[in-house]
C-alpha cells in the first residue's frame, strides 16, 4: 500500500511545485523531509506545496514545514501552501499555522504571489 | 441510531510507524457507522494518531516487537478511546505544552501531539502501570456535539 507520495516540478519561472498525495504522518513525514531536502540542496528557493490529492496530515507532517521554513526564508525563499482540503486546513488552523504560513485556494494563486525575478 | 458491538472493538499493532494508518482506519470505519460527523470522527482519528504516534515514536522507539493497543468504546453520546502499553509510564494529560504564538515565532519543531490531543479530546485520563495492571492506559473521550 502506497500511503504518500510527493513529486517535485519546477516550472519555467524557476518555481518548485511539490503535489502531495495520500496521507502525510509520524511515518510518511520522513519521506516528505528529504524530498524538500533534495529540492533545497538543488537550488529551490521558491516552494509551493499542492495539498489537493493530501487526504489526511497530523503533527508530524506540520513538522516538516518547520524544519525548513526559516532557512529558506533566511534566503529570500518562501514555502507557501496551496489547495487544501478543509479537513487538512482545520488541522492547520487547530494549532495556529495560517499566522506563519501563507495559504491559498489554488496552486496558481501561490505561485502568484511569489514576485517576478525580472528587474 | 442503534449502538453495537460492531462500533466498538480493539486493535493491536506492532510498534512501529508504518502500522498507524491501520489504526486510523480500524476508528474510522467505527465512527462513521455509529453517525457521528465528519468533523468529529477527524478529530477523533487525528488525537489517536498523535498519541500512538507519541507512544511508538519517544516511548517504544519504533520497535516491532513491542505494540500498541487501541480499544474503542462507542455510546450514543461519546466516544471513548483507550490506548494501552507497557512502556515507561508518560502522563499526556498533566505534560506541558507549547505556547503556540512562541513556538511558531521561535520556529520550533515537534511536540505537538499532545496540544492536539487536548484540543480535540472532551477528556484525557491516563492511568499508569501498578500494582493491579502492568499496563499503562490513556483515555481519550469525546462527546457527541450534534
Amino acid at each position: 500500500m502506497n500511503q504518500f507520495t510527493a513529486l517535485t516540478q519546477q516550472d519555467e519561472r524557476g518555481i518548485c511545485c511539490i503535489d502531495l498525495a495520500g496521507y502525510l504522518d509520524a511515518h510518511t513525514a520522513t519521506e516528505l523531509e528529504s524530498i524538500m531536502s533534495a529540492a533545497i540542496t538543488n537550488g529551490c528557493r521558491r516552494i509551493v506545496v499542492n495539498f489537493a490529492d493530501l487526504e489526511y496530515i497530523s503533527s508530524a507532517g506540520l513538522g516538516v514545514f518547520m524544519v525548513f521554513i526559516e532557512s529558506i526564508r533566511s534566503d529570500g525563499g518562501d514555502i507557501k501552501l496551496a489547495a487544501m482540503k478543509p479537513k487538512v486546513f482545520t488541522v492547520f488552523d487547530l494549532l495556529g499555522f495560517p499566522v506563519l504560513f501563507e495559504i491559498y485556494p489554488t496552486v496558481e494563486e501561490a505561485k502568484q504571489a511569489f514576485p517576478s525575478l525580472e528587474a | 441510531m442503534t449502538f453495537n458491538a460492531s462500533h466498538s472493538g480493539t486493535i493491536n499493532v506492532p510498534a512501529t510507524t508504518d502500522h498507524l494508518h491501520e489504526i486510523r482506519e480500524f476508528l474510522r470505519e467505527r465512527i462513521r457507522a455509529a453517525g457521528f460527523s465528519e468533523f468529529e470522527e477527524n478529530g477523533i482519528v487525528l488525537a489517536v494518531d498523535e498519541a500512538c504516534s507519541n507512544l511508538i515514536r519517544h516511548a517504544y522507539h519504533n520497535d516491532p516487537t513491542q505494540s500498541v493497543e487501541v480499544s474503542l468504546a462507542i455510546e450514543s453520546d461519546a466516544v471513548t478511546v483507550r490506548i494501552c502499553d507497557t512502556a515507561t509510564p508518560f502522563d499526556p494529560s498533566s505534560a506541558e505544552v507549547p505556547d503556540m504564538p512562541t513556538y511558531l515565532q521561535e520556529r520550533r519543531n515537534g511536540g505537538l501531539g499532545i496540544l492536539i490531543m487536548r484540543r480535540v479530546m472532551d477528556m484525557i485520563d491516563y492511568v499508569p502501570c501498578g500494582p493491579t495492571s502492568n499496563r499503562n492506559m490513556l483515555v481519550l473521550t469525546k462527546r457527541r456535539t450534534a
